[in-house]
């Protein structure tokens, strides 16, 4: 059972508070709200259930438990080739950079750089903390970033943007458990538009987010 | 007592290694094997090409097939397939599998360019490629998906599909992708992330001491569900998604074109 402590510890990990920057990554959100595809919170919430299902968010959980298994290096290699795009390859070194920085400096261990799941997997290994509950947090953190960057760019209300976090919640619990005992052969993604999004972003005129 | 007869699908086998080498009147062919239903044919006058034939007409589970071709130094190879492949009906259990190994050497190109799987429904394949490439060496790689023929009103309800990409320069990865679909595929394109509606996928990856002045050029023919990004430096990569196989071929052939493929006459609208 997690105790106390650990939730504490993986809550300040993943709180926006914490010095990441991941505010100014949308994941090539942007491109499908300048572009017209996300409009309301129904959109929002179907685009980011195809990120976290079949993207991003399922390879990721995936990277974080190779990595916090203890094969960080073999994890951080294979995130690094399996970005679609140069903006999708910053997001992840960036954030991951910034995540081994002020973990190391707090917590202690290396802080050399690693893609961001990766840095969490390997930050959960060694504190020793409960995977399955830091990868569901990681993948609600993750959701609760685009909620956040939605909110600021389309017409959606706070409230509608926490409804559409909240019923995005079980998915996260879902990804986490069926994760479980996957390793990097068990990569596999199908969100070709959200790929896409992010690399159309390079080329949009006005950006607000650097991804 | 007699035994209660099976019926067991046919399995297929194909097998084609090819080796190309640089010489004075340009690329030759150096070495070619062909084994079961797997051939080459090579058209003359269209540079090296190799036109690769699946005589047992498709691909279905339990089936095998392999490609591994190499162009030695400062060869150039172009393969591409006859037709369409077309991945049959799978009994349940049973996967096809397919893998391609590609080598290229110093100074040396591949255009790797078949034509469209066809996805029907209840298919079920495993299929990979690999490349490995030398520094300063080209490979351009296009895989166009389509799923079901559309115009005779087939829709992919039932799909087991995984499509691994591995690409290695001077020994060290530098682009992966890894595609996974399983069930009931026109839903799962059906998302806003997924595909969109989208019925035909590509991706092409083009890998060259060259790609970086391609971006720009290539950025421009990209429709509005495509997109293309220079990874890292010499490496390109776009995703294109289209509502049909035409759609998807119309966008394909001028980005080919961009990159300096001569298209292959078997690939015309």
């Amino acid at each position: 059972m997690p105790t106390t402590t650990d939730l504490l510890t993986l809550q300040q990990w993943l709180s926006p508070a914490y010095p990441l920057g991941s505010f100014a990554y949308s994941h090539g959100l942007e491109t499908e709200i300048a572009e017209g595809r996300v409009t309301d919170a129904a959109a929002l919430r179907n685009w980011l259930e195809g990120v976290l299902r079949h993207g991003a968010g399922r390879s990721d959980a995936i990277l974080i438990r190779v990595a916090a298994s203890g094969a960080a290096a073999e994890a951080d290699a294979m995130a690094r080739v399996l970005v679609p795009s140069a903006e999708r390859l910053k997001e992840t070194l960036d954030q991951g950079a910034a995540f081994q920085r002020t973990t190391a400096a707090i917590w202690g261990g290396e802080a050399d750089a690693l893609t961001f799941p990766v840095a969490f997997g390997a930050a959960l290994a060694r504190l020793c903390m409960p995977v399955s509950l830091g990868v569901a947090l990681y993948l609600q953190a993750f959701a609760s970033n685009l909620v956040s960057a939605a909110v600021r760019l389309v017409p959606l209300g706070q409230t509608e943007g926490q409804e559409v976090l909240a019923a995005l919640s079980p998915l996260c619990d879902r990804i986490a458990g069926e994760t479980e005992g996957a390793g990097l052969d068990d990569i596999g993604s199908a969100a070709f538009l959200a790929d896409i999004a992010s690399m159309r972003h390079e080329a949009l005129d006005v950006r607000v987010f650097r991804t | 007592m007699n035994k209660p007869h099976l019926p067991t699908q046919p399995r297929a086998r194909g097998k084609l290694e090819i080796e190309v080498s640089a010489s004075p009147r340009g690329t030759r062919l150096a070495r070619l094997h062909q084994a079961g239903a797997f051939r080459a044919l090579f058209p003359h006058g269209a540079g090296m090409t190799a036109v690769m034939l699946n005589t047992s007409g498709g691909v279905t589970g339990g089936d095998r097939f392999s490609v591994t071709a190499s162009a030695g130094e400062g060869a150039h190879l172009t393969l591409t397939t006859q037709a369409a492949e077309r991945y049959y009906r799978a009994q349940p259990g049973e996967t096809g599998r397919i893998s391609t190994d590609l080598t290229v050497g110093r100074g040396a190109r591949i255009d790797w360019l078949p034509q469209e799987t066809i996805l029907f429904d209840h298919a079920s394949v495993h299929r990979r490629l690999s490349a490995e490439l030398a520094p300063d060496a080209t490979l351009v790689a296009v895989e166009p998906l389509v799923f079901g023929r559309a115009a005779m009103g087939e829709r992919v309800h039932h799909l087991h599909f995984r499509d691994r990409i591995d690409v290695s320069r001077d020994g060290v990865p530098v682009f992966a992708d890894r595609v996974a679909m399983d069930g009931d595929s026109v839903a799962h394109l059906a998302g806003r992330a997924t595909g969109g509606g989208a019925g035909a996928l590509a991706a092409l990856i083009v890998v060259s001491p060259e790609a970086d002045r391609w971006l720009a050029p290539l950025r421009q023919l990209m429709p509005e569900a495509g997109g293309v990004s220079l990874i890292r430096p010499g490496v390109l990569f776009a995703r294109i998604a289209a509502p049909d196989g035409y759609a998807l071929r119309k966008t394909l052939l001028p980005a080919l074109n961009a990159v300096n493929v001569a298209v292959p006459r078997t690939w015309t609208l």
